[in-house]
């Protein structure tokens, strides 16, 4: 016996060891494979899914006006927030609603029919279960279709079989918890989603917050809300937000996904709020959550505190918006009063700095029927970049320069205003017979046969009473092109969206050359008149309006403000390419307007200390507002623009009142106008005592304008 | 002389320290993963209970050692009879059974959950080495009929015990008999023929089936594997694609221990969540913090244990005494390829814990009483070649 264990068993030990030998080398050369070889794409993806790094979201940035008065703040709410793991199953979630709609009040009104099905099914296994017949799971399981895909088939079915009768089970108490479970669901595994944020009680916050042990993923916590200061004070510039289940717009999503976003950010969604998104969007605070091994966050920490968004200085002063507003409501009312404005239901101004382009104040009422069904104003300071109107004479100073520019006028050159008697268009006169006069009388009294005569003269024609009128097409592209050297007729390039370029009319008869020529065939918005009645008053300078001053850095303290990172220079658009002494007889034949007897200002600026300067306007023009019935009735638009003073201009503007008269001539742009210059002026010697402190920092344009050629 | 070598020789000390280091491993290890479990075992601290489940394995071996192992040989049949009672019991669901994870195979004990298989393990060796001991003697020059006969002898022995394993259900504990059947037929002087024979039949075995889930897949559904086995293996081959648990056990681990690198992340850097932590992925932990060095140290630990355990069995010149070392090595080899080829991919995920470092007392006290056989086999050992000199 013993020969043979010597003989045999030895040498099959031998074998057993060198099978040990072999599966151990095994385990080593696998383990090799795993951590040398592919150890690198393994701690990748740890790093990728074990630390979860979320974002919170921070106030937006604030809005000021030039003299750094809030206009746009954050006012904190309470709110109710939760956060879902990776591994939160349906069951946990509704648990948690559970408890939630015990402590919280929530409406009902955004559950869906989904929801309710989803809630059907989690809550009535056992019937669920019965919608769908052990006989039709065999059939989808011979499909040789995955796991998977089954259960979201019969889930499905499921679905399409729960009946009115079913849902009807459902109780109001169920309700409630369905509309907080749709809450809870309708974010990211680990990012915060809002429960509840609009009118959190005391009583509901101190509740949870007792309570948030039982409430896993939920936080009590604080929330912020887009509060307009000035309320209705130039509301519509200043744009909107998304509501928070609104979230990101659908048709940007990937822009925003690609820059940090969550889905369910608020987001600027119109103008300023929109134009500066960027800007006034804060950096999420980061936060890494910890994960334990069921997928539950047990610990965080905070990677980066997060920065509130930037803030926006305006350029606008609120004080002379707020004024501004006020008296075009009043003379609004004061004109319609007279009973001969049916049609009147709006009314613009522009204020801006010519020498900057600074936009002081840019001021737009829109006179409509309330839900109440009374008439109210409500903002529509946008209208003066979305809407354009036949503007009438005050684009005179334009059609003046052109003539000059294209040689068929010099300084000084006498014409004969006259009524003229075209075929085939009816007579064409100015308002009242003028004679032979300059162009400093044609723009002082507002002649219009000085301008046509100065159009058929650009356009290569010969006037000859009772006969037809040739003129060359090209005069249409002459006069827009020089036009638009003013900014008439193309984006003044101000910072928002939306703006409009304005219209152009599409026959080139002669008739229309001479309506473009006093201002009755093209369209321009308000804030093109601003910027065309500056580029005069500066000396040739086309401005770009500024709404934004600067931007600046946030800060915690509520009172101050934060250091400025970007400032916005004035910008030149481009200088019109006329000579000075041009320009010198246009603004000559604006202070006659204002400033000499027979102006046709004069009456309403006379005696005004800041020596105006400026261009009326009644343009014929046809309706075209909201009451379908009176489109294109004749009526009259009434503008103004001018500057202060005339030798030395602080403040150029421009009054638009559309639609305003239906025939008598009524005054109230220049009412506006003279008010509105008296206000800017008044707040001026205000602030000089030391009422308001004026920080802003004037600089000169003309010094820029320059340095920039 | 011969005193002096009996008692320089009488306890096996390379062994012993072998051990010893294990348990340092065992301690580091389970402590450290104590801080990821679940908030209801927090309090426990199971890297003190390790230790101190070594102490009473300490006091196993040394209970073991007393008796001569020739006496195990005497009440071999009597174990093999009150292993299979305890085993029926689990079968019959008498009371005091616990059933955990859809598998009944514990006793509640006052010290805690009682696992008989880990004991028939033991009695296994023990009974089997006592029947190829038995067939050798009386069959000293065997013919190849006398082969078959033995084989026939081992699997009587071996399937009652293995068809209750395999009902309640046990797949890890029943592979761990197969591999003990395995090592000691080998071992047991059957001729190749028979060996190759078999090794042949168990791989066309595998390959029919394989070719039947594929040819005809409702048959195999219904005949051969339940889904929920079946999964075992789509977790195991396809772990990405099939997310059920032993899918998703098999990522976070791949993840854990792939991600240690070469080096690991050192002592106390666990990133990865791993379910069981500290019982049947505590290599996973280890892996994760001391990277392919450290786990390769731990692997050697083990190749040097079945070493020195190899050179007992030579050494033995008693064949019993080499037969219970061999059922030993095939039972640990098995043990410790499967945990850690379960944890990086190369086998499908089972319950079975590493030998020596995973927490548990009951799996520790058996290996323990592995261990106290193999040094009692290596005590006696001396004896025999004193005795027989005189």
């Amino acid at each position: 016996m013993k020969k043979k264990k010597i003989a045999q068993v030895p040498f099959r030990l031998n074998i057993l060891f060198f099978v040990v030998f072999l599966l151990f080398s095994a385990l080593i050369l696998r383990l090799g494979v795993v951590q040398i070889v592919y150890g690198e794409d393994y701690r990748k993806e740890v790093e990728r899914t074990e630390d979860e790094i979320v974002n919170t979201p921070v106030p937006r940035g604030k809005i000021y006006d030039r003299f750094h008065r809030v206009i746009v703040d954050n006012i904190p709410e309470n709110a109710i927030t939760y956060t879902r793991s990776k591994t939160t199953t349906p069951e946990d979630t509704l648990k948690v609603a559970r408890k939630l709609a015990k402590y919280i009040d929530k409406p009902v009104d955004k559950v869906t029919e989904r929801d309710m099905k989803d809630y059907w099914i989690l809550t009535r296994k056992e019937k669920a279960e019965k919608k769908v017949s052990k006989k039709e799971r065999k059939e989808f399981e011979k499909q040789g279709l995955s796991q998977k895909e089954i259960d979201k088939k019969i889930y499905e079915l499921t679905l399409k079989r729960i009946t009115p009768e079913d849902l009807r089970e459902i109780t109001k108490e169920e309700l409630e918890i369905i509309a907080i479970k749709h809450e809870m669901d309708s974010g990211y595994a680990l990012t915060p989603q809002i429960v509840k944020n609009n009118g959190v009680t005391n009583r509901e916050y101190a509740v949870v917050s007792e309570h948030l042990e039982e409430l896993p993923g939920v936080s009590a916590t604080t929330d912020w809300k887009r509060h307009y200061v000035y309320e209705n004070t130039f509301r519509s510039v200043l744009g909107n937000i998304t509501e928070d289940d609104e979230g990101v717009p659908r048709e940007r999503l990937d822009y925003f996904l690609a820059r940090d976003y969550s889905r369910n950010d608020r987001v600027g969604k119109s103008y300023l709020e929109a134009q500066f998104e960027d800007v006034l969007h804060g950096k999420k605070a980061k936060i890494r959550n910890i994960v334990d091994k069921s997928g539950n966050v047990i610990a965080t920490e905070k990677v980066y505190d997060g920065e509130r968004g930037k803030d926006l200085v305006l350029t606008i002063d609120v004080e002379l918006q707020q004024r501004v507003e006020k008296i075009i409501e009043e003379e609004i009312m004061a004109t319609k009063r007279k009973g001969n404005s049916p049609l009147l239901d709006r009314a613009f101004v522009v204020m801006m700095n010519p020498k900057t382009g600074e936009v002081l104040s840019m001021a737009g009422k829109l006179l409509t029927k309330g839900e109440d069904g009374k008439t109210q104003f409500v903002d529509f300071a946008i209208g003066n970049i979305t809407s354009a109107y036949a503007m009438g004479s005050a684009v005179k100073g334009a059609t003046v320069l052109t003539g000059f520019q294209t040689g068929v006028l010099h300084p000084n050159t006498y014409i004969v205003d006259e009524p003229l008697y075209i075929k085939g268009t009816p007579r064409k006169k100015s308002w009242q017979t003028m004679g032979t006069i300059n162009e400093l009388t044609a723009l002082q009294r507002s002649s219009n046969v000085y301008m046509f005569k100065t159009a058929i003269a650009i356009g290569g024609g010969k006037y000859r009473p009772h006969r037809s009128l040739k003129i060359n097409p090209e005069a249409f592209t002459t006069i827009r092109k020089y036009f638009a050297q003013f900014g008439l007729g193309v984006k003044t390039g101000i910072d928002l969206p939306n703006e409009l370029g304005g219209f152009q009319g599409k026959e080139t008869g002669a008739g229309k050359l001479l309506d473009l020529s006093i201002g009755q065939y093209d369209m321009y918005t308000p804030l093109q008149m601003a910027q065309y009645v500056s580029t005069i008053a500066n000396g040739g300078y086309r401005m770009k309006p500024q709404i934004i001053k600067e931007i600046r850095k946030p800060t915690d303290d509520a009172k101050e403000l934060g250091p400025v990172i970007q400032r916005f220079e004035p910008v030149v658009l481009n200088r019109i390419d006329m000579k000075t002494e041009y320009i010198k007889r246009v603004q000559e034949g604006f202070r006659r307007v204002m400033q000499t007897p027979k102006g046709t200002a004069y009456a309403y600026f006379s005696g005004a200390p800041y020596k105006p300067a400026g261009k009326t306007g009644t343009a014929e023009a046809f309706y075209d507002g909201p009451i379908q019935s009176r489109r294109n009735d004749p009526t009259y638009n009434l503008t103004l623009v001018g500057y202060a003073p005339y030798d030395n201009p602080e403040v150029s503007f421009a009054v638009v009142v559309p639609w305003a008269t239906q025939g008598n001539s009524d005054g109230i742009n220049n009412r506006i106008g003279r008010r509105i210059l008296d206000t800017y002026f008044e707040l001026k010697a205000e602030r000089a005592k030391g009422n308001v402190t004026n920080d802003a920092t004037t600089t000169d344009a003309a010094t820029n304008a320059e340095a920039n050629e | 002389m011969g005193q002096d070598r009996l008692s320089q020789s009488k306890l096996d000390y390379n062994l012993l320290f072998i051990l010893f280091l294990m348990a340092i491993v065992s301690a580091i290890a389970i402590h450290s993963a104590e801080a990821t479990l679940p908030e209801k075992l927090q309090h426990v601290n199971f890297a003190y209970k390790q230790l101190q489940w070594y102490a009473i394995g300490a006091v196993v071996i040394a209970l073991t050692m007393i008796i001569d192992y020739d006496r195990f040989f005497q009440i071999a049949w009597y174990l093999y009879g009150f292993g299979m009672l305890l085993l029926l019991g689990l079968e019959l669901n008498v009371p005091g059974t616990v059933t955990n994870k859809g598998a009944t195979s514990w006793y509640k004990l006052p010290g805690g959950n009682f696992q008989p298989s880990e004991l028939m393990k033991i009695f296994m060796i023990i009974v089997l080495s006592r029947i190829i001991v038995n067939h050798r003697e009386k069959y000293p020059e065997p013919t190849m009929k006398d082969d078959f006969r033995l084989l026939g002898k081992i699997a009587l022995t071996v399937l009652p015990p293995l068809i209750l394993l395999a009902k309640q259900p046990d797949l890890g504990m029943s592979m761990v008999f197969v591999a003990i059947t395995g090592s000691l037929v080998l071992v047991s002087g059957i001729r190749w023929r028979i060996i190759f024979g078999i090794v042949f039949s168990v791989l066309m075995i595998l390959a029919i089936l394989v070719f039947i889930f594929f040819q005809f897949p409702n048959f195999f559904h219904k005949y051969i594997l339940e889904d929920y086995q079946l999964n075992r293996f789509y977790g195991w081959l396809a772990p990405y694609e099939y997310s059920n648990e032993q899918g998703f056990q098999l990522i976070r681990s791949l993840l854990a221990i792939g991600s240690g690198e070469l080096y690991g992340k050192g002592f106390g850097n666990l990133q990865v969540y791993l379910p069981e932590a500290h019982t049947d992925f505590i290599f996973g932990v280890i892996s994760e913090q001391f990277g392919f060095i450290g786990a390769s140290i731990v692997i050697s630990l083990f190749f040097l244990l079945v070493y020195r355990m190899v050179h007992i069995a030579l050494e033995s010149n008693d064949l019993y005494g080499s037969y219970l070392c061999a059922g030993v090595i095939g039972m640990i080899t098995f043990q410790v390829f499967q945990n850690i080829g379960m944890t990086i991919g190369l086998l499908p995920i089972t319950g079975l814990p590493l030998p020596f470092i995973s927490y548990g007392g009951s799996s520790l006290a058996t290996y323990m009483l592995a261990i106290g056989l193999v040094l009692n086999v290596h005590s006696r050992t001396k004896k025999f070649m004193f005795s027989s000199d005189e």
